[in-house]
């Protein structure tokens, strides 16, 4: 019994440590001018587990750093835009992964989420590198509509498809 | 004058490219969720009888419940009577319905609905009821955005009662009427942006129009306007409203209005 529950502790950080979301690039849609930007900006900073965001007004692009050690949703970043009157046309996660061994159709568990690579082939994952969100609300409905039939989902968890084709 | 208005508001219609925070509509796009938003309004309009100015003030405080729907409530204030008076008060409700956003565009749909008490004397055919008549309204708002342009539309039906007690409204007068606004706004200045502390100009046209059920007498204003977004945070309105030909009586058509706006974020968030 103890031993099982070693292994599965040891597991449990052996995934933590093996990959953690460092920060992402959000692109906003649906504004020019900077009373929009910053209505974003302030509902970023207010998500929990966010400790800083820079915003570029000009181009509608925020880059989110977050706390280490906490759990990043994407869905409660999602929220942050929309309550702000806005969507996202691109969000990618910028990952430092450690000898992550990435097979076809089999997702790999960051924060307690799954997240399954679409158009990837098998390798292993090392280092840093950068994770586009494909799911619905995470990139333009223009988009969504094309990549749709490619995503896969889960009755049970909440997952997400990502490509690396940024 | 009139020709010089519609001169500018021609020119910005063409050229336009805009912005949809509008000096006397509202655009389908609400208030952000959890931002509390404190306005003063005020108006100065002529009277054409030569009795002086008809000043009203506006307090106002909008919430943005969610990213879809909004609320909003203002008082009446005026001087048509001598000293400021409070005649009265309104609340405002918008749901938006549709949001089509895409980089630097969007086209939203909202529902719009107001209700409002006032207690002040009856003086003119147009029925208002943002400061003149107690009555609801309710309609429908497009709003398209293209990079630096917004145009903006909404027709609504704008029903009028007896105002309080005292003033009945008159039987020999239409108490309900059909709205409609078409507006333009583009985005001046900043040319490119670098922060959140640059000041933005907007300059913006709008066409106010109404038409009375029954009798189908109805005006049509013209609106420019001129505001600056400062901080991004706050927001100062100056606008000049025209009539270009009316059918029914309206006892003070054209004025001034100028309009002070400062949002608070973050608020009656949950953690």
């Amino acid at each position: 019994m103890k031993k099982i529950f070693f292994v599965i502790v040891f597991a449990f950080f052996a995934l933590a440590l093996n990959a953690q979301i460092k920060s992402a690039n959000l692109q906003a849609s649906g504004l020019t001018c900077s009373m929009c930007s910053n209505s974003i900006f302030k509902s970023l900073k207010k998500v929990s587990f966010v400790e800083s965001v820079e915003s570029d007004v000009e181009a509608s692009t925020f880059k989110i750093i977050f706390k280490s050690n906490e759990n990043v949703d994407p869905d409660a970043l999602q929220k942050a835009v929309t309550d702000a009157g806005f969507s996202i046309a691109k969000l990618t996660f910028v990952l430092s992964i450690n000898q992550v061994d990435l097979k076809e159709k089999t997702p790999i568990e960051i924060d307690q989420k799954l997240f399954y690579f679409i158009n990837t082939q098998n390798k292993v994952l090392n280092g840093q590198i950068e994770l586009r969100l494909l799911d619905k609300g995470f990139v333009s409905p223009k988009e969504y509509k094309k990549i749709k039939s490619k995503l896969y989902s889960n009755g049970e968890k909440r997952v997400f498809n990502v490509d690396m084709n940024i | 004058m009139k020709t010089l208005i519609l001169f500018i508001c021609l020119l910005l219609a063409t050229h336009s490219k805009a912005q949809e925070l509008f000096t006397y509509t509202e655009p389908a796009s609400n208030i952000p969720a959890h931002v509390l938003s404190t306005r003063l309004m005020s108006s100065f309009f002529k009277e054409k009888d030569g009795s002086g100015t008809n000043i009203h003030f506006m307090p106002e405080i909008r919430y943005g419940i969610s990213g879809k729907w909004m609320l909003q409530t203002q008082a009446f204030v005026s001087n048509r009577n001598g000293n400021l008076y409070t005649e009265g008060g309104g609340l405002y409700m918008q749901y938006k319905f549709l949001n089509n956003d895409d980089v630097k565009r969007h086209f939203r749909m909202a529902l719009m609905g107001r209700a409002s008490y006032n207690r002040a004397d009856i003086h003119q055919e147009e029925i208002e009821i943002v400061g003149h008549n107690t009555g609801y309204e309710f309609g429908v708002i497009a709003t398209q955005l293209l990079h630096k342009v917004a145009i903006s539309s909404m027709l609504s039906h704008e029903q009028a009662f007896d105002n309080g007690k005292k003033y009945e409204f008159p039987n020999t007068q239409a108490n309900n009427a059909m709205n409609y606004t078409l507006s333009f706004g583009k985005l001046m200045l900043p040319r490119k942006y670098t922060s959140y502390n640059q000041t933005n100009l907007n300059l913006m046209c709008e066409f106010l129009g109404q038409r009375l059920h029954n009798n189908g007498k109805s005006y049509l204003d013209i609106a420019p306007s001129i505001q600056f977004i400062i901080k991004s945070r706050a927001r100062i309105d100056m606008g000049y409203r025209h009539q270009l030909y009316s059918t029914m009586e309206r006892s003070a058509p054209n004025g001034f209005i100028f309009r002070v706006e400062y949002n608070f974020y973050n608020v009656l968030k949950k953690k």
